[in-house]
This record gives C-alpha cells, structure tokens and sequence, in this order.
C-alpha cells in the first residue's frame, strides 16, 4: 500500500449560511521515498489539502490512509499522536517557540512521546547537526538568521525520523540565495530516502520535485513526473 | 517522564514573566495571607485560653452566683441572685461524699503598696489553702499558703507576676512586705506568669488565706464561689448533682424553677465559647476569603491573556503532536505553580501577621499544622478552579487556528 491514500477527499467549510467546498473528490497517492509538490493558487484548496495530509484536520468525506492507517475517522489526541510519529512539518514562517533555544525547539516532538531527557538531548544534537547548526544549538530564533531559523525547523521535522516531511512554502519568507540553500538541503534528505511533500505556488520551487499535482478549484486539475524524475530512474 | 517535561515547560513559562508572575502570586499571597492570618490568630486565640481554663482540672467544676454572662439580660437576671456565703461549705461538704476538695473563694480589688510604690486595682483573692489540690497554681517561687496560715489567721500574701515587677526588680520578694489597703502582709510565693485573656491581666493578682480575707474585706457584695474536685473524672456529674441539690434545698428553690446559681466547668467553659463565637470566626474566615477569591480571580484574568497571548505556540506544540492533556496540564502546573508558591509565603507572612495580632492580646501562639495544610490545600485548590478554564480553552484550541494567529 502506498505511504499516501486518499479515496475521494471531501472537505466543506461553513462560511456563515453559505456552504464552502474547499475539496471536491480528491484521489491521490503517494508512494513511499517520492518527492512531490502540490501547486495551485491561493484559494485553489491546497492548503486544506496540504492541513488533510498532515492530520492537523480530519475530512468532511472520503477517506484518508497514512502509512497503512485509517486516519480520517480519528479523534483529536489519536491524529497528534500521528503527527508526533509520521509527520514532520516545516512552514513558511518557521513557527519556532521564540523564547526557547534551538536545542530546546528541536527536542520538543521528543518530549510529547515521552523520551527521557538525556536521550531527547542526544537525538536533538544528532538532528541539528545534520542542518550543520551544531554551533547554534543554544542559541534563540531571534539571535539566527531566516535560514538558520528554516533549518532549526528542519531539524525539529526530522528528529523523530517521521515517515512524511512536509513542506510548506519552505522558502517563502527567503531570500533567493538562502532558499536555494533549503532547497539543497530538501533534495538531500530525498536522496537519504524521506519521503517529501512541498506545498508552493512557485513554479520553479515546484519543479525541484519530481512529481507536481495541481489543484484547482478543490480538484486536482493534473498529476504529473517531472524529468528529474527521469533522471533519477 | 512526560509530567516532568510539562513541569518544566510550565516553570520555564512563568520565569520568562518574572514581573507577571510575580504581581499574580502577590495576589495570590495576599489572599492566603489574610486567611492564613485570620484563621490561626483565632486558633492562637481558642489555644491561649484553653490553656488557661486547663488550670482547671477535668474533674473538677465552679460553683458560684454567676460563672458565666454572655449578654446583659443574662446579667440583669443574674445580678439578682442572693450570693452564695461560705456558710454554705459544711452543707456541702456533708450532702456531697463525691467531692473531695472544696476552695471557698472571694474576690475584691484593692490598692497593694510597698514602700512608696503603688498599684491600684489590683485583684485580691481570699481563698482556702486546698486551692492548690484543685487548681495547677505554678508557683514560681516560695509557697502558697497552708491551712495553718488560713487556721491562725496569718497575713501571708501569693504574689503575680505584675506585683512581683513593680515592687521587687531585682529583689528577692520572699520575707517582704506588702500592704494591701491599709492591712500589712508578708510575701510567701510568687506565681509564674500567667498573660492575659482578652485584655484581662491575669498577674495582677495577690492571693491572701480565706480567713484573713473574710476578716479584712468582709463586706464583698459578690458573696463567695466555690471551686470543687471530684473523686474522679467518671464521678464529676454526680458531684455536680449532690452540690445542686444541697444548693437548691438550702436556697428554696422551687422544684419547677431553674438554679439560681452557677455549677460549671472548664469544658463546659471552653464549649460556650466556642459556640458563642462559631459565627463571629466564621464571618471572619468568611470575609478574609474574598481576598483569596479575588487572587484567583487575578490568576484566572492572567492565565487567560498568557493563553491568548501564546496561541501560536500552542498551534505549533500541537502541530508536532502534544495532545489535549499535554497543553491542559502544561498550562494548569502554571497556575497551580503561582498559586501555591503564593500560598507558601501566604502561609509564612500570615503566621508572622497572626503572632502579631494574638501578640497584641498577650498571648502566644505556635505554628498549627492543620492551618497550615489547610493553606496549602486552599491555595491549590484555587489554582486548579481558577485555572481549569484557561487550561481548558487552550487544550481545546484548533491546531490550523492557532497556527494561523497573528
């Protein structure tokens, strides 16, 4: 079965007495160890979408299953259960705890799974060391830089080794140069065999992948390789 | 240990707004601390004066015209009582096998000279030398007197603590003489210090032979009282109704009219005025609670601006998977931190404010361990009540919402 299965996603907002439909019948897998963007305009429903995959919200219909789970029918503290096993996320904004040390940012899925303090400290070191911030760990978000900050967070997705990274709008808030470096970075951990899901406007970012789903309208309006796939098979 | 990491969070939470954190466990301070104070002055207070009536053996009681007065119709009705005359002691004596000592006691004040030093108004109590078989005099130095002295009419005088101040610092008062009104006497004994009961100063006291007493100062219009011991502390009821029945036969008193005199003991005492005083202390409690209700009030006020203000965080503690419980109890272990820590300096403050208040009254008082468990259960208990709320608020934040919050 593949890491990503979803059978007819649904998903409607109520926006005062009008009835949104923000999914349409979406049928998407993913297969474990592939690179995948999803594109589409604001507005399009890849951000619902994008919320679906990462179990911070459950569908109105259809069904989803992550890594052979049934996780649409689950309840509040079973999908953060999920989310602190298979899902790392890295957003546009970072989203790093201000008042807390890189090292203490990374440790925090660890400490929500109940790993003693001095392997959750070994495992957080291990993971900032991957995004070469060894020299950083004690250090706030305010005192690194955009970059620095994207890998902290890149650290903290990647520490409990989750079977889905999630992206998105990694660059968003980066300059060209910098994004690049992430982009390096995201290309690598897909070569070490993660899993990895890029949510973006941006057709070049997009293109670093080597497959793009579009969604428009809630529906996904193309699926396609990309030919770096081409290259890598 | 996932508590251990919460318990952390939330500490490390409440020292990043140390000014915060502070002002709300002030809040919460003030509270316990007015409780904490209320609460142990009036045990200080029920202490001290138990400890004064416990003098007063288990077994044994007071008989006299009136022992007790608690409102001014009580008065009214007492005052007109015949007092009791020491007349009365062989009648006792024989109608009553169960009581094994009898005091006749009387009381007046006088001025007490020595020298050219006075003192007005101080209480002089004629009393039978068995006084001591029945209450715990602690004599702190010389003796009381004995029945000889009482028999050949001695002028020996008991001295309190007061008298012993005034008139021999720095002396030796044994041997010495006093005068009480016009009348010479020597000093036996000097009492241990006793301090006061409501204002009352229970050392400016001398205590004189019954006989001498009723020689000097024979026209006391009070009359006599009569303390009493019983056999054994099984037998104290009885004794009581042997002496009621002597005292109703020889007074007339009419079989459907109620005693017109007083038969009480320390118990009996301790017990009226605890309940005499049940809704004055819980009025008291009552009203020093507000301030604990308003600390919680301030705790509940800043625990929802900290979660409204930490929505983000929340959002991305959830996104990377803590669960309800999690966020619930990481906010609840803050507020129970400020409230207990502001209970524990309550409880310190409000001893020290309570020694000073039941010091005021001369008396003393110790440090109780049920107040002081009680202050602790109280003030985490308003950290859990004024904190389930915001606690729960945060739990049950939507983790795209949160995330999303500007």
């Amino acid at each position: 079965m593949a890491l990503i299965e979803t059978k007819n996603l649904w998903k409607t907002y109520q926006m005062g007495s009008e009835q949104v439909n923000a999914l349409q019948g979406v049928d998407l897998e993913i297969e474990r160890g592939e690179f995948v963007a999803i594109v589409g305009p604001s507005g399009s429903g890849k951000s619902t979408l994008m919320n679906l995959i990462g179990c911070l919200d459950t569908p109105t219909g259809g069904e989803y299953y992550l890594n052979s789970k049934r996780v649409s029918q689950m309840n509040d503290d079973e999908l953060a259960a999920i989310r602190n096993r298979e899902i790392g996320f890295v957003f546009q904004t970072f989203n790093l705890l201000p008042r807390a040390t890189s090292l203490h940012n990374v440790e925090l899925p660890l400490i929500y799974n109940g790993t003693p303090a001095s392997e959750r400290q070994a495992k957080a070191k291990i993971a900032l060391a991957k995004v070469d911030l060894t020299d950083r760990m004690m250090h706030k978000p305010n005192e690194l830089s955009g970059g620095q900050r994207q890998r902290v967070a890149m650290a903290r997705a990647l520490v409990n080794n989750p079977s889905l990274l999630l992206a998105d709008e990694p660059t968003g808030n980066l300059d060209s140069k910098t994004s690049e470096e992430i982009l390096k970075m995201i290309e690598n951990l897909h070569r070490e065999g993660n899993t990895i899901i890029i949510v973006t406007h941006d057709r070049n970012i997009a293109s670093r992948a080597h497959r793009i789903v579009s969604i428009f309208d809630g529906r996904i309006a193309s699926d396609e390789r990309t030919e770096r796939a081409a290259v890598r098979v | 240990m996932i508590f251990g990491g919460l318990l952390r969070l939330a500490f490390d939470a409440l020292r990043a707004n140390k000014l915060r954190s502070g002002l709300t466990l002030l809040g919460v301070m003030i509270g316990v601390t007015s409780v904490m104070t209320i609460v142990s002055a009036l045990q200080g207070m029920m202490a001290a004066i138990e400890a004064d009536l416990s003098t007063l053996g288990p077994s044994s009681f007071v008989v006299a015209r009136m022992a007790v007065v608690t409102s001014d119709e009580m008065f009214r009705e007492k005052v007109k009582r015949r007092p009791l005359k020491d007349d009365l002691l062989p009648l006792i004596q024989r109608g009553c096998p169960l009581c094994e000592q009898i005091a006749t006691r009387a009381l007046t004040q006088a001025r007490v000279s020595y020298r050219d030093q006075a003192l007005r108004n101080v209480i002089v109590l004629g009393s039978t030398s068995n006084l001591v078989r029945i209450i715990d005099l602690e004599v702190a130095q010389g003796r009381f007197h004995t029945p000889e002295d009482d028999f050949y009419k001695r002028n020996v005088a008991y001295i309190g603590e007061t008298l012993r101040e005034k008139f021999f610092e720095g002396l030796d008062p044994i041997g010495r003489e006093i005068k009480i009104g016009s009348d010479k006497f020597t000093v036996i004994g000097v009492a241990k210090k006793k301090g006061s009961t409501f204002g009352n100063n229970q050392d400016n006291i001398v205590i004189i032979p019954y006989s001498v007493f009723d020689r000097q100062f024979a026209t006391n219009r009070w009359g006599t009282s009569f303390m009493v011991r019983a056999a054994s502390v099984e037998q104290l009821r009885d004794a009581q109704d042997q002496v009621r029945s002597v005292l109703r036969a020889q007074r007339h008193v009419p079989y459907n009219k109620e005693d017109d005199f007083d038969i009480i003991t320390a118990d009996q005492i301790l017990d009226m005025l605890n309940r005499l005083t049940a809704v004055f202390r819980l009025a008291l409690i009552g009203i020093s609670s507000i301030a604990l209700v308003v600390g919680g009030i301030v705790v509940m006020n800043i625990m929802m601006v900290s979660v409204t203000e930490r929505t983000r965080e929340i959002g991305i503690r959830k996104a990377v998977g803590a669960r309800r419980n999690h966020i619930l109890f990481q906010f609840l272990f803050e507020s129970l931190m400020l409230t207990l820590s502001g209970g524990i300096l309550g409880i310190i403050v409000g001893f020290f404010a309570a020694k000073g208040l039941v010091g005021l009254m001369e008396m003393s008082m110790k440090p109780s361990i049920p107040a002081i468990i009680a202050g602790l259960l109280v003030s985490s208990g308003t950290g859990v009540i004024f904190g389930i709320y915001p606690a729960m608020k945060a739990a049950r934040l939507d983790p795209i919402k949160a995330l999303s919050y500007e």
